[in-house]
């Protein structure tokens, strides 16, 4: 039963991590909480599924349609709704966001309405593979995989590449970096660009793991993201990683444990205690202020 | 008096009178996070569940102990108050997002913990009687705006509201300048917790039936959504922020189901209009003055009233 | 320059709330008093967006289904019903104001609603004080009929429904150990499980898990790894259908084979349509059996099939109840005034429904009897056991 819920802990947290990567890395760039993103990963569950039971096209490939599209939704909104606001406070980068996920989430629900919808069981064809006492499913194992995989790449792009160096520069100071050359602009969509796209693989991918894709689902599920990323210290990359395992595993074992009802709780609880010992999370970065 | 008052409430449509009773609550709670978020600068995501400490506070004075509402009130929001400075103290030592996160925590853990609780009856939440109080609630209701709002104007240009500022503009600087960051940040939330506990009373009594779950993030975004937009830190814009988002859903009610699309879209488009809130940066004393034909001898007034 | 822009705005906020305010007011005058000449106005209080549409959306469209039937046939007394549809967005305070208006502005006689026993009892105390009937479809829980004599409901009630069939579980299929899950931010949901668990008691069915789970939650692999370690005869499961589906998706998942029971609030087509093969098997206490329809029922089922496109579920059924309860009550009472029909509705006895056979109980509660058990078979819902409930109360 131990190795059963590691691996159910696993399975969610890695679903945490996967919206979490994005999550942090537009904070990285620009500091800016994108209350949307969880309405990113929404729509490209959306798109995914439309593209498996309506189009009939190969999850891959659905889940590679999803990805282009939220990132054009994901470039779209930048330039409609935060770059006009990239100069003004932040809280109002932050309401113009909050608007934003209203109105995605609403335009959802009158699309596809209000109850929530399941790939077909064609989709993927599931396996059990049976590990001791533990029953694995092939999904389960996809997305402990691609969420690896694609913290990874992630760290590579940033950490490696030209336009990595890029990002960094723009993060480090915005005004700075467009005196260096660098088109930040065009920076920053990419940014969004990278950050939807993987928003909306993890959509398809969760959407297919609990087979459930529904208009709100983008809320908690990005709560949970923002606390992810904050535990492993927001704008780092590994960091949203481990945190969303660490809320992910806790979260099990809480309800392993027997207290099912007050898990939310728990997952959170354990948020506030990080912070109160280490408060710029994980393996965020201490930031020295100047004075 | 109270019948007489009685008679002239009832004269007035219902309809409009529970809307403007709803402008009202949501003024008191605004104001509440304004002094949070407007004059110290912390940002928070948990007010809503401040908001359901009052309300269930309160209810439960109603219910078992049969508190008078004025009393009930002050105890709610004192009560609530103690709470916020309990949760303040640890957390307020973290700047903007972890913050940020930290109060969203909390107030999920309170969620949690209400829906798990005897008294609050779990998910069923409680019926709540009518306010024991001879004044009609809509007056009662307004009341309480205008000391809150007395109360934040008094604060805002005091001392300490100047502190407050101080430490939004810069906190290294106000310590450097022998500002007690700490202690005014607590106290600073100890306020805005208040109004919070205050306001939620008031709903709970105005709304005659709570439950845990009416108190969640969203909630928490919609006060914090009329701050921004009204402009932070304006005691104008907080009353006319909350004034048009809580009446937004009412006076959108003719787009049917596109309802809440449009909300979005005017949210975001309203911020990029007005990056600053519709009151940001308008100083309301020399546009009085202005009005009154009065120019000179201006400047000292200025100075003092000059808003953020 | 600061200033005229903002007073710009001011103005044009102000415009656009006269406005609004304008286009009610012009209906208002001469627009009939209560229940005199004109249509009769009936309002839809539900949520038609946010997270509870799903269970309003359905409920306004078997009104609107029995009103037009209604209407065709030439009306109530004469007049042509008319709903008056509205939106609260599953939120109290709009749930609030929405009630006040359709009372004050739109004049309705009575109102519909709402499917969550939150905003009805936040409905009810408005809708007693303006002496308007209020017809819940689909509040389930307790204090909403306690609000006064002008509110009723046409739902089926967990305390009458449960104690029934724990019986045929027990005796029947031999059941002894059961684990439950509830949800539990759901007032439906902790209600069920309540009466489950005082009438296992009674029953001698040992609870061996007890586990929550919350509405819009998708995993729930810990739970039923839990539950599966503890080997029970069958799932008691009180939430919705949604969750009802994916959890035993993750079920079959994880290799437990044993079978979901639960309450009305898992009857929807939607159940089979998220759960497939998982939902096999899977039971559930209603009013009415969808397989063994009465003529009433089946009319209603063709009918709702070519106009929606899709199978009704128990708010569509609950939603064209209300609306033929209250005609039946206004045409009983021979008057569109509330304080009339109210009598007659608390009168109505053996009432055809196509959600069941509805009587109403001296405080203003429904039975319906017999309940049917139903079972998932081959992706449908098919009788298994009438269960006849005893009606003392009249």
């Amino acid at each position: 039963m131990f190795l059963q819920q590691l691996i159910n802990g696993l399975a969610l947290g890695s679903t945490y991590a996967l919206i979490a990567l994005g999550y942090t890395m537009v904070y990285g760039i620009i500091t800016l909480i994108n209350f949307a993103h969880g309405e990113i990963f929404m729509v490209g569950a959306f798109v995914g599924l439309l593209m498996v039971s309506t189009f009939k096209l190969n999850i891959f490939l659905a889940i590679l349609i999803a990805m282009i599209s939220c990132m054009l939704l994901g470039i779209v909104i930048e330039r409609v709704a935060y770059r006009p606001l990239r100069k003004s406070s932040r809280l109002s980068a932050l309401i113009s966001a909050i608007g934003v996920s209203i109105f995605l989430s609403s335009l959802a629900q009158m699309i596809f309405g209000a109850d929530a919808k399941g790939f077909p069981e064609s989709a993927f064809p599931v396996h059990q593979i049976r590990v001791g006492t533990a029953d694995i499913s092939t999904l389960q194992l996809l997305i402990i995989g691609v969420s690896a995989a694609l913290m990874i790449a992630l760290e590579f792009i940033v950490k490696r590449t030209k336009i990595g160096k890029a990002m960094r520069a723009t993060a480090e100071d915005y005004n700075t970096a467009a005196l260096m050359g660098i088109n930040v602009n065009m920076i920053i969509s990419f940014t969004f660009a990278l950050g939807s796209a993987l928003a909306a693989a993890g959509g398809v991918l969760v959407g297919l793991l609990f087979n459930a894709v529904s208009f709100n689902m983008g809320l908690m599920a990005g709560l949970k993201a923002f606390a992810a990323a904050v535990l492993g210290g927001i704008g780092s990359i590994p960091g949203a990683m481990l945190g969303g395992l660490l809320l992910g595993i806790t979260e099990v074992f809480g309800v392993a444990a027997g207290y099912s009802s007050y898990r939310d709780a728990i997952a959170f609880t354990i948020l506030v205690f990080v912070l109160m010992v280490k408060p710029t999370g994980l393996l965020g970065k201490k930031i020295q202020k100047k004075v | 008096m109270g019948e007489a008052v009685q008679s002239m409430v009832g004269q007035i449509d219902p309809y409009l009178l529970q809307i403007v009773v709803i402008i009202g609550i949501a003024i008191v709670l605004a104001l509440g996070l304004n002094v949070i978020t407007g004059l110290t600068g912390q940002l928070s995501l948990g007010h809503a569940a401040f908001m359901s400490i009052g309300a269930f506070t309160s209810a439960l004075l109603t219910i078992k102990l049969q508190t008078p509402f004025s009393v009930n009130l002050l105890v709610t929001g004192a009560l609530t108050a103690a709470v916020g400075v309990l949760i303040g103290y640890p957390i307020l030592r973290l700047t903007g997002d972890y913050l940020a996160i930290c109060t969203l925590g909390f107030a999920e853990i309170v969620k949690v913990i209400f829906l798990n609780l005897e008294i609050t009856n779990k998910a069923f939440g409680l019926s709540v009687p009518p306010p024991i109080s001879a004044t009609p609630l809509p007056i009662t209701v307004w009341l309480v705006v205008f000391l809150a709002i007395t109360l934040v104007s008094f604060i805002q240009n005091s001392r300490f509201g100047r502190a407050l500022k101080a430490i939004r503009c810069d906190e290294i600087a106000a310590e450097a300048m022998g500002i007690d960051v700490a202690r005014y940040k607590v106290q600073s939330f100890a306020i805005g917790t208040f109004l919070a506990g205050v306001g939620g009373g008031l709903y709970a009594h105005f709304i005659s039936f709570i439950n845990p779950s009416d108190f969640g993030f969203l909630k928490s975004v919609d006060i914090l959504s009329m701050i921004v937009l009204g402009g932070l830190g304006s005691i104008p814009g907080c009353i006319i922020g909350s004034a048009l988002l809580s009446a937004a859903p009412e006076f959108l009610r003719f787009m049917a189901t596109y309802r809440m699309l449009v909300y979005g879209g005017l949210l975001v488009f309203m911020m990029i209009f007005r990056p600053n809130g519709l009151m940001g940066g308008i100083n309301f004393m020399e546009i009085f003055l202005k009005l009154l034909g009065r120019k000179p001898g201006m400047k000292k007034l200025q100075e003092r009233w000059r808003q953020p | 320059m600061y200033f005229k822009k903002t007073t710009a705005l001011l103005l044009a906020a102000m415009l656009a709330m006269t406005i609004s305010c304008k286009k009610v007011d012009e209906t208002a005058p001469g627009a009939p008093s209560k229940g005199q000449a004109g249509a009769i106005k009936i309002g839809f209080l539900g949520a038609l967006t946010g997270d509870v549409a799903m269970f309003g959306k359905p409920t306004l469209e078997g009104m609107k289904m029995a009103a037009d039937e209604l209407n065709a046939a030439g009306g109530v007394l004469g007049k042509k019903i008319e709903i008056v549809e509205t939106d609260n967005r599953g939120d109290k305070q709009e749930g609030a104001s929405v009630t006040q208006k359709m009372i004050s502005r739109d004049n309705v006689i009575a109102i519909v609603g709402d499917p969550t026993t939150g905003i009805t009892k936040v409905a009810a105390p408005i809708a007693q004080k303006a002496r308007v009937v209020l017809l819940s479809a689909g509040a389930t829980g307790p204090g909403v009929v306690e609000n006064g004599d002008f509110i009723f409901r046409d739902t089926l009630l967990d305390s009458i429904a449960i104690p029934a069939c724990i019986n045929f579980f027990a005796k029947e299929r031999g059941y002894r150990n059961v684990a439950v899950v509830t949800s539990d931010n759901n007032d439906y949901s902790v209600g069920l499980s309540q009466t489950f668990l005082a009438a296992a008691k009674v029953n001698g069915i040992r609870i061996i898990a007890d586990e929550k789970i919350k509405d819009g939650d998708k995993d729930f692999s810990a739970q039923v790894t839990n539950i599966k370690a503890t080997k029970p005869d069958v799932i008691f499961f009180s939430g919705y259908y949604t969750e009802g589906a994916l959890f035993m998706k993750e079920a079959r998942k994880q290799g437990l084979t044993v079978n979901m029971f639960g309450g009305d609030g898992l009857f929807s087509p939607k159940l089979m349509e998220l759960g497939g093969s998982a939902v096999e098997g899977s039971m559930l206490a209603l009013g009415f059996s969808p397989e063994q329809a009465t003529p009433v029922a089946a009319k209603f089922v063709e009918g709702f099939k070519s106009r929606y496109g899709s199978e009704p579920g128990l708010y569509a059924a609950q939603g064209y109840d209300a609306i033929l309860l209250l005609a039946s009550a206004i045409k009983s009472a021979n008057s569109p005034d509330p304080k009339l029909f109210k009598e007659s509705l608390a009168r109505i006895n053996k009432f055809e429904g196509v959600s069941g056979t509805i009587s109403m109980q001296q405080n203003r509660e429904p039975i319906k009897s017999p309940l049917a058990l139903l079972e998932v078979k081959g992706g449908k819902f098919t009788l298994k056991a009438k269960v006849p409930v005893k009606i003392d109360q009249r």
